[in-house]
């Protein structure tokens, strides 16, 4: 147990010091780290597989008591988010590999290894962490691994980027460093089921004032609006695969971090109106951005802003029912948002860009390119049968079932949201896949069918497809899913079980 | 500003100032440090290369006594990697890059990566008997002349962080020091000191 515990943080720890060991030698360090990343998939589904049942299981690291020492926790929610992680962090992995083979980008791939096992080691960590203070150190982890990793292939466009993004970060971090202090003036511990146990003898203005606090603190990194600003400047002009990764993790990290703060610390109702409200500025502005650019990775940026507001809604609708929705709208958005980024990367080996204005007829260009853009496109708008439909009705029948003025103006907010997305994906497609193709990108594409680089390409190509296809398997396995998002609602709702498994039944 | 300027004297060793004293007045006759030198910023110091000299055995020491000590007193593994690293950047800056790369034992990306293996090895290590990460095993010997002493495997983990710090201390002297020193040199020996593209003559 403390093992399977211990693993996914530790193992890719290990493996990225092997593979800074390994630099001059590409091919074993790519294999150094597709092992490490494989037995963090393994592990996590084991882990998935033992709290499914909605079991919550913890060590001690150090075997000091629980309110002292560090505690590692995986219930249902962190276990299931853990999983989908890390099976997207080694799809996307493989893509990295499949174009260095090809030689298709000039990030150096012998530093892109160790610092993306470090990057994995900071989620896993962060999903796992049971105290505030290692919850810190895991999105501290994640991060500077983060900003090292905004800045591969550096061009003027990356470093303005990535100082923008480090700033935003690390004001987002002080004013979390900030909070756990003050969270532990007011009740001298950092565990967050003690916290939980002991701030409900605080005054409520005083937990009021927490909440939001770090409600600020995941909504910068979350990039929830009015907080939004820094994303859509810096994911699109990373590399693409570590644009995909960002987009797939970083913010829903923060998301989990915010839904685990408000549901198991602070009080349940009193937030819930601001939640509402910034959820529907959220999904509205994210997606009005999205409907102007002409970027591909910017409008996917947009929507990805836009999209975070569905969660937030779910949490302030604050249901059992909604918060198993927030979960399923997880795994699907982490699949999703991977994939549309890993294809933008794609189109833009096709085409050499990714301005839509001088693109058209990607469909006569790759036929295959134009199937992986549409169906994780057309999930993120939501159409049936795919992952975002069962995403958005388990939200929205949440939503219904609570009722009242104001989540049914934010259900009337998704609605649009979600029509408005069909319609910047029509636009793309419109622009981009349809009509006759341009004549420089044939000429490319005959060039990349001649070139050296089409193994790599291919195996990019494969990579995506079965990005394409976990996210349709999401939409298969809906049933179980949903059982487990139900478990892990339950988990969140009634905080119980997770601090009893944290700080053992006699406590309470 | 005008009347300032000709209030006080000018600053000593500039070589293009007629009449004051030459650039490298005060560099030794002798050799103190194991390279030819050529310090990081400025002309070169007698002052500097011997507090050098002296200081880095002192502050080597002084850094491995953190790093024993840091158990149940002040120190510790990443104060203990943080001085010893200083002795390195001082010897950088009193005798350039050259010199910083005399003095370490391995590259610093390699000395990060050990540090990495050593402390999650040791982290792990319980991990494989079923106990919980970071678990602590120790032992107490009595040991003539030092009497009881306590060996425990936080030392190793401790050792780990030790050369984590090191490394990452040497790996930014390496990139924001001694590797735009290195391009600045190039660019000089071109000729201009933007390179040819930018300022002066090729």
């Amino acid at each position: 147990m403390n093992a399977l515990l211990a693993i996914p943080f530790v193992v890719p720890l290990l493996g990225a010091a092997l593979a800074l060991l390994l630099r001059r030698h590409r091919r074993v360090q790519a294999g150094v780290a597709v092992a490490t990343l494989a037995v963090v998939v393994a592990d996590t589904a084991l882990l998935l597989a033992a709290t499914a049942d909605g079991t919550v299981l913890t060590s001690q690291a150090g075997d000091w008591e629980a309110p002292l020492g560090i505690t590692i926790v995986a219930d249902p929610l962190a276990a299931l988010l853990l999983a989908v992680s890390s099976v997207v962090l080694l799809v996307v992995q493989l893509y990295a590999i499949g174009q260095d083979i090809g030689g298709l980008s000039r990030a150096m791939p012998q530093v892109f290894h160790p610092i993306y096992l470090v990057l994995t080691a900071g989620v896993c960590l962060s999903f796992l962490a049971g105290d505030l203070f290692n919850l810190f150190v895991g999105f501290e982890i994640m991060l500077t691994a983060s900003y090292a990793l905004i800045t591969q292939a550096p061009t003027r466009a990356r470093v303005r980027a990535s100082m923008i993004y480090t700033v935003v970060s690390l004001t987002s971090s002080i004013l979390f460093l900030t909070g756990i202090a003050l969270v532990y003036g007011l009740t001298g511990t950092v565990n967050l089921a003690d916290i939980a146990v002991k701030l409900g003898s605080a005054p409520a203005e005083l937990r009021m004032v927490l909440a939001l606090l770090f409600l600020v603190v995941f909504g910068i990194k979350s990039a929830i609006v009015p907080m939004h600003f820094w994303l859509p400047d810096s994911y699109p002009v990373a590399i693409t695969r570590i644009s995909a990764i960002f987009a797939a993790l970083l913010t829903k990290v923060a998301v989990y971090a915010i839904i685990r703060s408000q549901t198991l610390l602070f009080g349940r109702d009193d937030i819930s109106t601001v939640l509402l409200c910034v959820a529907i500025a959220t999904m509205l502005v994210g997606i009005f951005g999205a409907l102007v650019q002409d970027d591909i990775n910017r409008l996917m940026s947009f929507a990805l802003v836009s999209h975070i507001g569905f969660m937030i809604f779910g949490l302030g609708v604050n249901s059992v029912a909604a918060l198993a929705g927030v979960v399923i709208y997880l795994v699907h958005h982490i699949v999703v948002q991977a994939n549309l980024f890993l294809v933008n990367g794609l189109i833009r080996q096709y085409v050499g860009h990714s301005s839509l204005r001088s693109m058209r007829g990607l469909t006569t260009v790759s036929p295959v390119l134009a199937l992986y853009f549409f169906l994780p496109a057309m999930s993120l708008a939501g159409i049936p049968p795919l992952s975002g439909f069962v995403a958005k009705v388990a939200l929205f029948q949440a939503g219904v079932g609570t009722g009242g003025w104001l989540v049914y103006t934010a259900l009337a907010a998704g609605v649009v949201t979600s029509l408005l997305t069909l319609m910047a994906i029509f636009r793309v497609w419109a622009r981009g896949f349809w009509g006759t193709p341009m004549p420089d990108m044939v000429e490319a594409r005959e060039r990349l069918k001649r070139g050296s680089h089409l193994g790599g390409l291919k195996f990019m190509a494969v990579m995506t497809g079965v990005m394409v296809v976990f996210g349709v398997a999401i939409a298969v396995c809906a049933g179980p899913l949903s059982e487990v998002a139900f478990t892990a609602a339950h988990g969140l709702m009634n905080g119980s079980a997770y601090i009893e498994a944290v700080l053992g039944s006699d406590t309470r | 500003m005008a009347d300032l300027e000709s209030a006080y004297p000018v600053p000593a060793g500039r070589a293009d100032r007629p009449g004051g004293p030459p650039e490298d007045w005060e560099a030794p006759r002798e050799r103190w440090l194991s390279t030819a030198v050529r310090p990081a910023f400025g002309p070169r110091s007698v002052l500097l290369e011997v507090a050098t000299r002296l200081l880095t055995p002192a502050i080597l020491t002084f850094s491995v006594f953190l790093l024993v000590s840091g158990h149940d007193r002040p120190g510790g593994g990443f104060a203990g990697g943080l001085v010893a690293s200083m002795a390195y950047v001082l010897r950088y800056i009193a005798g350039g890059r050259h010199e910083l790369a005399a003095g370490i034992p391995m590259q610093p990306n390699r000395l990060l990566a050990l540090g990495l293996l050593l402390a999650g090895g040791t982290a792990s290590a319980p991990l494989l008997f079923g106990r919980p990460v970071l678990e602590v095993v120790s032992y107490t010997a009595v040991l003539p002349l030092f009497g009881k002493v306590k060996f425990a495997s936080y030392l190793l983990f401790e050792s780990g962080v030790f050369l984590i710090v090191v490394g990452l201390v040497l790996s930014v002297v390496a990139a924001l020091g001694a590797r735009m020193e290195a391009e600045e040199y190039e660019a000089r020996e071109r000729g201009g000191a933007w390179g040819p593209e930018e300022g002066g003559a090729a």
